[in-house]
């Protein structure tokens, strides 16, 4: 099957520092592949490669079996984004920066489609209609999340999409994730938490200093080690 | 394109929502509508006035009784300027050069402002036109709400959320250009409306529409530079300071720049220094009040040779009136030269300041102005050498009276005996020889060929700076 997402020896720069170096991994549909790594490991610049927002230094990105810098309006247009903080419009409500976004992607921007989507990440009806600014963080990373469900896109690219969200928010997000993931689409998720991405993902990849330092796969049964993925992350060994 | 339209819409929407932009949106129509307003009353009612004292100079020197025709040569007509109706936009060279001139034999006196009003540093509004609000504030109501359109995004980090979309860095730069355009759109209805009441007053619509489209260009011109620098400077401070540093080098700075480097390609020599070698050459052209001068000994012995006498007092003409007639026609040829030459110089200087529209769209906009409202340098010279037509013409038909209905005796005699004065006099249906003067704007076709130059000008900014803005934009990050 062909890889809908796949870095090949991908390296990047940005301010002339070497952020990603060498990588190379693939997501498949269906699949939900979490790239974990802390703080400048280059997680998020993956990402923005994916979108053609930065530019390779070497290496290959494909987005659908085709190269991005060959066709970027063809990649983004396949492409959900949650960016990590959220970034919408605090002058808008809910409705407004759904309807702004989608309009821009193409896609249908009707209000029942957005009041469902503001359904499943729980976002109160009566905070839909005011605006951005009056709203937490939480409430933002769900309209948000809304966003990128409302592409309706076979790709999703989220960065660090439970920055915000309560704990309660944060298990059905993954849940969402992992309904998303089963209807085919494929998702590459950065993060810094282990327990999330191990509760999630079908695959981890651990990133440090912009190298792809190890990976893990989820089991037959089950999910993938938390504690073995902690250690690695943490760069010690399992006891 | 219903892309562009969204984004272009988003801005709007922003500025609808936001305190400080229809703050200052209102602070630029408050001084639109008031200027616009105060132009429109002012230069209504000096057109007004300036035709009926036009009338009124005109009913005065014809009404006037039998007299010497001498002491109607001096005893002389205004004219005047009426303003054309688009002045009411921009009173372009109105306010500094004068708008009536006090006609009368053997000399040719200077412009003299027809009003008190009319002169420029009254203060307030006053000095404040339409044409100035749209050259120098509209430009800073665009910077203070579009300076943000890219960089607002950046700061906020939307940019990348927006490219996401699938949307194109090229789109998003047309967008917000169509969302500035839009709103200098919106701030040319004023204009567009000063311009209809110039139709109504009789100006070609096609010329009064060009001015709005001068100016449409002129706002266009900002929007896009706004935008581009949006684009591609880091952050808002800079942006600003940016846009700000322009707008003083396009307003303020490069007009400066642009007469002081006119007066010194084109030095003027001074109007004293003029006025004193201009009285030299008359007087060595002799005195036409006295017959006796040797200056006209030629042309004595001219006539006399022509009607075969032996003295003045045998012609059958007046001597003292032909003196008159041939010594007008040397004066004038004398000051039309030193008028020409001024009036060559003045365009010089005129062109040499327009040539600096390359470096300042503001300065293109207003040559662009001047002409298509019809108060540019070269109307008012049109307007000297209109009203020194009528003045020779008047001055000389007088003469020609002079010569032809008064008896030479009569004329020497006048003083000495009321009987001679009396029929020294002539009657005032000879005052007919004065024209109606009744100053008429440039034609259109006229109007377009004077400002095709920085038309085309305004028509290079802009498209320099959207291709540029494309460039830019071609492949923006966040």
């Amino acid at each position: 099957m062909t890889a809908a997402l796949e870095a090949i020896n991908l390296s990047v720069e940005r301010s002339k520092q070497t952020v990603l170096k060498d990588v190379t991994f693939g997501v498949a549909p269906g699949e939900v592949y979490a790239l974990l790594g802390g703080n400048g490991a280059g997680k998020s610049t993956a990402l923005l490669t994916f979108l053609g927002l930065l530019t390779p230094k070497s290496g290959t990105i494909r987005v659908q079996g085709r190269s991005v810098s060959d066709d970027l309006t063809a990649a983004r247009r396949v492409t959900a984004y949650l960016p990590e903080a959220a970034t919408l419009y605090e002058h808008l409500s809910a409705h407004e920066n759904l309807a702004y976004f989608l309009s821009l992607a193409k896609a249908a921007t009707d209000r029942a489609a957005l009041d469902r989507a503001l359904d499943r990440v729980a976002l109160q009806p009566e905070a839909r209609d005011k605006r951005l600014g009056s709203y937490s963080k939480g409430m933002r990373q769900k309209v948000a999340i809304a966003l990128a469900l409302l592409r309706d896109t076979p790709i999703l690219l989220l960065d660090e999409p439970t920055s915000g969200l309560d704990p309660i928010a944060i298990d059905e997000f993954n849940t969402l994730v992992r309904s998303l993931a089963d209807d085919d689409r494929a998702i590459l998720m950065v993060t810094h938490d282990v327990y999330g991405a191990c509760q999630v993902a079908d695959r981890i990849g651990l990133l440090r200093k912009g190298e792809l330092v190890g990976g893990f796969d989820r089991p037959a049964e089950g999910r993938i080690d938390t504690e073995a993925v902690h250690a690695a992350f943490a760069g010690r060994a399992v006891a | 394109m219903s892309t562009i339209f969204t984004i272009a819409a988003a801005e709007w929407r922003l500025w609808m929502r936001s305190r400080s932009a229809l703050a200052a949106l209102l602070a630029v129509v408050l001084i639109i509508a008031a200027t616009s307003v105060l132009t429109a009353v002012r230069f209504t009612e000096e057109r007004e006035e300036r035709t009926h004292q036009q009338e009124v100079a005109e009913e005065t020197f014809l009404s006037q009784p039998a007299r010497h025709p001498h002491r109607m040569v001096h005893y002389g007509h205004y004219v005047f300027r009426t303003p054309p109706p688009l002045a009411i936009i921009d009173p372009g060279v109105d306010t500094v050069t004068g708008q009536s001139i006090f006609l009368e034999g053997h000399r040719q006196n200077t412009a003299m402002f027809a009003d008190t009003r009319a002169s420029a540093n009254v203060g307030g509004f006053q000095s404040l036109s339409p044409a100035a609000v749209y050259q120098i504030l509209i430009p800073l109501l665009l910077i203070a709400l579009g300076h943000g359109v890219f960089v607002r995004e950046r700061e906020a980090r939307t940019l990348a959320p927006l490219l996401a979309q699938g949307v194109s860095g090229v789109t998003l730069y047309v967008g917000k250009a169509l969302a500035l355009a839009g709103l200098s759109a919106a701030l040319l209805t004023p204009l567009l409306i000063m311009s209809l009441i110039g139709v109504t007053s009789g100006e070609a619509i096609g010329v009064s529409l060009a001015v709005v489209v001068a100016y449409g260009a002129f706002m266009l011109v900002w929007s896009a530079l706004i935008v581009l620098v949006s684009a591609v400077v880091g952050t808002r401070g800079v942006v600003l300071g940016t846009l700000v540093f322009i707008w003083l080098a396009w307003s303020l700075v490069t007009p400066r720049l642009a007469v002081a480097s006119a007066s010194a390609a084109a030095p003027s020599p001074g109007k004293l220094e003029t006025d004193y070698q201009l009285l030299a050459d008359l007087r060595e052209l002799g005195d036409g009040h006295n017959a006796g001068d040797p200056a006209f000994d030629a042309l004595r012995a001219n006539l006399l040779a022509e009607y075969d006498v032996d003295s003045v007092e045998e012609l059958p003409i007046n001597f003292r009136g032909a003196v008159a007639q041939a010594s007008e026609a040397d004066l004038t040829k004398v000051m039309n030269e030193y008028a020409e030459r001024r009036m060559a110089l003045e365009v010089r200087q005129s062109r040499h300041v327009n040539g600096f529209g390359w470096l300042s769209p503001v300065l293109a906009v207003s040559a662009a102005s001047r002409h298509l409202a019809g108060v540019d340098l070269e109307t008012h010279h049109r307007f000297l050498r209109e009203a020194e037509a009528v003045r020779f013409d008047f001055i000389e038909g007088l003469n020609k009276s002079h010569t032809q209905e008064l008896s030479y005796t009569d004329d020497i005699n006048r003083n000495q005996s009321p009987e001679a004065s009396r029929r020294a006099r002539i009657s005032p249906e000879n005052w007919t020889v004065l024209d109606a003067f009744r100053f008429q704007p440039a034609t259109s076709n006229q109007r377009f060929g004077a400002a095709a130059a920085p038309i085309s000008m305004l028509a290079v900014w802009l498209t320099s700076l959207v291709v540029a803005g494309v460039f830019a934009t071609g492949r923006l990050k966040p």
